[in-house]
């Protein structure tokens, strides 16, 4: 797939990319490292292997935590009334902190309520698991790596150790799966290093919408961290142009937010040059 | 030789003049002598656009003023409005009389943010007026960077092709709807 992974140019001691893959969020969430050369490709894979045993248990721990799927968890009891947010765990009345906090920031485009009135927070846990990684992985010592939680990515370095090669990530077509509309290069000089796409086509039931219908079935945002990609992403969906104007306004994000008839608008990132 | 440097030393103070300038002021009749813009290209003036170009680069500095709140980026913008006011200082080298007299449009300047045209006011030799025409933003709120969107064709974008990208970003994917995912295809081939 990528010229770095192919075997026989892996001879000459370029990195190869590898992948461990786990389920969580009721989605696949996947990390990619370039390893060494094949001689020592096995100590590397074992890092490999540790790496992702951390991104997975954080994963599943916030999931414990935070899931709706889940009658036992601390936000099924918010949820049903068992719970208040004052007797609720400190990390549960961050995470609601911080997505009202954006709820005000996005008037109201992005909320952590659903039109039911029960909390849901599940529009900012799977990004904030991502960031959470992010930094364990950095404090692994692992500068190199591609954290994908079910399209919604972060990179940190470089797909080629020690070079300025950026991560290229594709943006998937809303009307066929198994086609990329574009890419976006993260990491490497690019001042974004994560990007997140929210849409109807997929899991749109966690998008709740202003006013009538959607204006974009699909909206990728890249910005410097992931929790900003992925919650504009959500508010842009919900909110329509006004939100894709105000986003790019006070933001320093890229748009690409894609219509049902397949027309798009893109800020001037996503433009060609 | 002596209107050349009248009308050089005039875009010269413009910066200075704008600065406290109050628009509205000036008599609204001057306009009228906009025709005389007509009357270029009779004299040689190169030696006037050259001399122009760089104090009209200060004149200029009030296009940002007269769009009200200016940023810090202005200056990249009015750099290249300041060749396009030259152009206007150009052609009041036609004007024969010992005071140039008249508005005079500056050229519309592509920028990278849109096009800018600025207007100068002169009256007996001075500029009394600097409008900008044309700012990038409609509304004439600033001349900032814009961020906004604009439309994009398919046809101008270049796939992507997913052997040269390491990773999809696309609507959050079931696990049932990854096993068929682009993602999948790229995470197996580094398994």
């Amino acid at each position: 797939m990528q010229p770095t992974s192919d075997p026989r140019l892996a001879t000459t001691g370029n990195p190869t990319l590898k992948a461990r893959t786990f389920e969580c969020m009721g989605t696949v969430i996947g990390l990619t490292l370039p390893v060494g050369s094949p001689a020592e490709g096995q100590q590397k894979f074992d890092e490999l292997a540790a790496a992702a045993a951390v991104v997975e248990r954080l994963f599943r721990d916030l999931d414990e935590t935070f899931s709706l799927y889940r009658a036992d968890s601390e936000a099924s009891r918010l949820a049903r009334g068992e719970l208040t947010l004052r007797g609720a765990s400190a990390q549960m009345r961050e995470r609601y902190a911080e997505a009202h906090e954006w709820r005000l920031r996005t008037e109201g485009a992005f909320t952590p309520e659903r039109p039911d009135g029960v909390l849901d927070l599940s529009g900012i846990i799977k990004g904030h698991a991502i960031r959470e990684a992010g930094t364990s992985l950095l404090a692994l010592g692992r500068h190199d790596w591609c954290l994908n939680a079910g399209g919604d990515v972060l990179v940190s370095g470089s797909p080629r150790p020690g070079s300025a090669a950026p991560w290229k990530a594709g943006i998937v077509d809303p009307a066929d799966r198994l086609t990329l509309i574009t890419g976006y290069a993260l990491g490497g000089h690019s001042r974004h290093s994560a990007i997140a796409t929210s849409g109807s086509a997929e899991r749109g039931e966690h998008i709740w919408r202003l006013g009538s219908g959607a204006e974009f079935v699909q909206v990728t945002v890249a910005a410097a961290d992931i929790v900003t990609a992925d919650v504009l992403a959500t508010a842009i969906v919900s909110g329509g142009t006004p939100m894709l104007d105000r986003a790019a306004d006070n933001w320093d994000v890229a748009v690409l937010a894609i219509r049902a008839d397949g027309s798009m608008l893109a800020t001037p990132a996503f433009q060609p040059a | 030789m002596k209107i050349r440097g009248t009308v050089a030393a005039a875009l010269a103070s413009a910066g200075i003049l704008l600065a406290g300038w109050q628009t509205g002021t000036q008599v609204g009749g001057i306009s009228t002598v906009a025709s005389s813009t007509t009357a270029t290209g009779t004299t040689g003036s190169t030696g006037t656009g050259s001399s122009g170009t760089g104090s009209s680069g200060s004149g200029t500095t009030g296009t940002g003023t007269s769009g009200s709140s200016s940023t810090s980026g202005t200056s990249g913008t009015s750099g290249s409005t300041g060749s396009s006011s030259s152009s206007g200082s150009s052609s009041s080298s036609g004007s024969t009389g010992t005071s140039a007299s008249g508005t005079y449009k500056g050229t519309a300047v592509q920028t990278r943010f849109g096009p800018v045209q600025v207007q100068i006011t002169v009256a007996k030799g001075k500029i009394t007026d600097v409008t900008a025409l044309q700012l990038t933003n409609t509304d004439g709120k600033s001349i900032q960077i814009s961020n906004r969107a604009a439309p994009l064709l398919r046809s101008k974008v270049l796939a992507a092709q997913s052997a040269n990208v390491q990773t999809v970003s696309g609507a959050t994917i079931t696990s049932d709807a990854y096993l068929t995912s682009l993602q999948a295809a790229i995470d197996a081939a580094h398994l």
